[in-house]
């Protein structure tokens, strides 16, 4: 009966695939998560979830210093040629806004760049976006 | 031949005009009248220029839409993020909800809770169930009276659900400057932008606020927050996390994947939503496609027939 099931299973592409397979892995480092975090009180959990998972991969170290790619891309996008619009009106509010508050002249209404911000944020950001997702997991 | 015709017809016309007219005019009204077409042109004109004028009138009164808020404190507007769960035929990756997971317990947990989602939601979909078990036993819970009535601890089981940081709302408001952090459970549905706006929060936060912009004290410059004063300052730096399956714990990975997390956490069902609405569409395709065949077979002995009239002959002998 258990083989003419299998032989049914294995020929139907919509058959259910059990999850269980990659338990194996899992179930053996739950010991250690549990045991150690167990130990600590909730506060210095996140300490101890760090300790036992640098068991587990030695040789995952890297000794350089991560570089986000996301503030990569942005800055790339903010000297590209799409964006030097509001990069210029972002440069040129930062000058006039820092040469108002330096020159003590308060008679002028006072300024922001938030505006000038936002549109060079969200040009950088639209262009960003694309390449982030393409390189992260 | 017909061109000509009407070519002549139109000359005498255009010749009988002002006859036309005068008989015409004599007909409705007296002599006097018809005499100034002036008065007639007058008031068309008058009745087109109070129409022209109400409805600029109007449109001066309701046409514009006055916008009071200025844009900070509308808050920058996420950008799209091209989520692969957000197509119509993926699923979540299950692999980023166990690690975006990671991150909430390690980083976001100390503020936020979680309250809605319970241990036993987690077997399956991003841990094993002794995995969940584990988990839920680091945490004491109260239990059932004992026969003296008082509630003593046990430890957790995979039916209790996450613990939250805080006591009640006081107790977070309190611990938090006046702000309250929220429950994230469904942050990712209650928030305008959903998934973009938590990713664009969490990874927006710039070194310095731009010139001029005011940050008041204990808040901090991010500009997808409306008002663009946040409570919650800068949390995700690179390697805060130590990925188990080994991926690079950057600031945009940690904050991608704990968004796709609170995305399921708001969402849990979205997979199976799919994979139904799948369903739905073929079997109601097949049964469309059905449907048109019957109408054809049923229709068919009346879209065949042959009507034939066979006229009596007539001038013949009768």
């Amino acid at each position: 009966m258990g083989f003419f099931t299998d032989l049914w299973e294995s020929a139907t592409p919509w058959s259910s695939a059990e999850a269980e397979a990659v338990s194996g892995s899992g179930t053996d480092s739950t010991p250690a998560q549990g045991g150690e975090a167990g130990e600590g009180e909730a506060a210095d959990k996140n300490a101890s979830d760090n300790k036992d998972d640098d068991a587990e991969e030695p040789e995952e170290e890297e000794e350089e210093e991560l570089e986000d790619p996301q503030e990569k891309f942005q800055e790339e996008c903010k000297e590209s040629k799409q964006c030097s619009g509001p990069k210029h009106h972002f440069d040129e509010c930062v000058e006039r806004v820092t040469g108002a508050s330096e020159s003590d002249d308060k008679k002028g209404p006072s300024e922001d760049c938030v505006e000038e911000f936002f549109h060079l944020a969200h040009c950088a950001n639209e262009c960003a976006a694309p390449k982030l997702w393409a390189a992260l997991k | 031949m017909l061109a000509r015709s009407s070519c002549l017809r139109a000359a005498g016309a255009i010749r009988n005009g002002a006859v036309t007219v005068s008989k015409r005019a004599a007909s409705t009204s007296t002599t006097e009248a018809a005499a100034s077409p002036f008065r007639l042109n007058l008031a068309g004109g008058a009745a087109t220029a109070v129409a022209i004028g109400s409805a600029a009138w109007y449109y001066h009164l309701y046409g514009p839409t006055a916008h009071a808020m200025t844009p900070a404190e509308e808050g920058l507007h996420p950008t799209k993020y091209p989520w692969v769960h957000g197509e119509y035929l993926k699923t979540f990756d299950h692999q980023a909800l166990r690690r975006g997971f990671q991150v909430y317990r390690e980083v976001c947990s100390s503020c936020h809770s979680l309250s809605r989602i319970p241990y036993r939601s987690l077997v399956g979909v991003t841990h094993t169930v002794d995995e969940a078990k584990a988990m839920a036993e680091e945490n004491e819970y109260d239990s059932e009276p004992n026969d003296q009535g008082d509630i003593e601890k046990r430890p957790g089981k995979l039916s209790d659900y996450l613990p939250s940081p805080y006591t009640n709302d006081e107790a977070a408001r309190a611990a938090n400057n006046g702000a309250l952090p929220p429950d994230l459970s469904l942050i990712v549905k209650a928030r305008h932008g959903g998934c973009d706006y938590i990713f664009s929060l969490l990874t927006g936060y710039p070194e310095e606020p731009p010139a001029g912009a005011v940050v008041q004290e204990g808040l901090n410059f991010n500009p997808y927050f409306p008002g663009t004063g946040i409570a919650m300052a800068r949390v995700l730096y690179n390697e805060l996390v130590e990925y188990e399956d080994g991926t690079p714990a950057t600031t945009s990975q940690m904050a991608k994947d704990v968004t796709e997390f609170l995305n399921w956490a708001a969402e849990p069902e979205m997979d199976q939503r799919k994979k139904m609405g799948m369903k739905v569409i073929i079997i109601g395709s097949a049964l469309f496609a059905l449907s048109v065949w019957v109408k054809r077979y049923k229709w068919s002995p009346i879209k065949t027939r042959k009507i034939a009239y066979n006229p009596p002959q007539m001038g013949g002998k009768h």
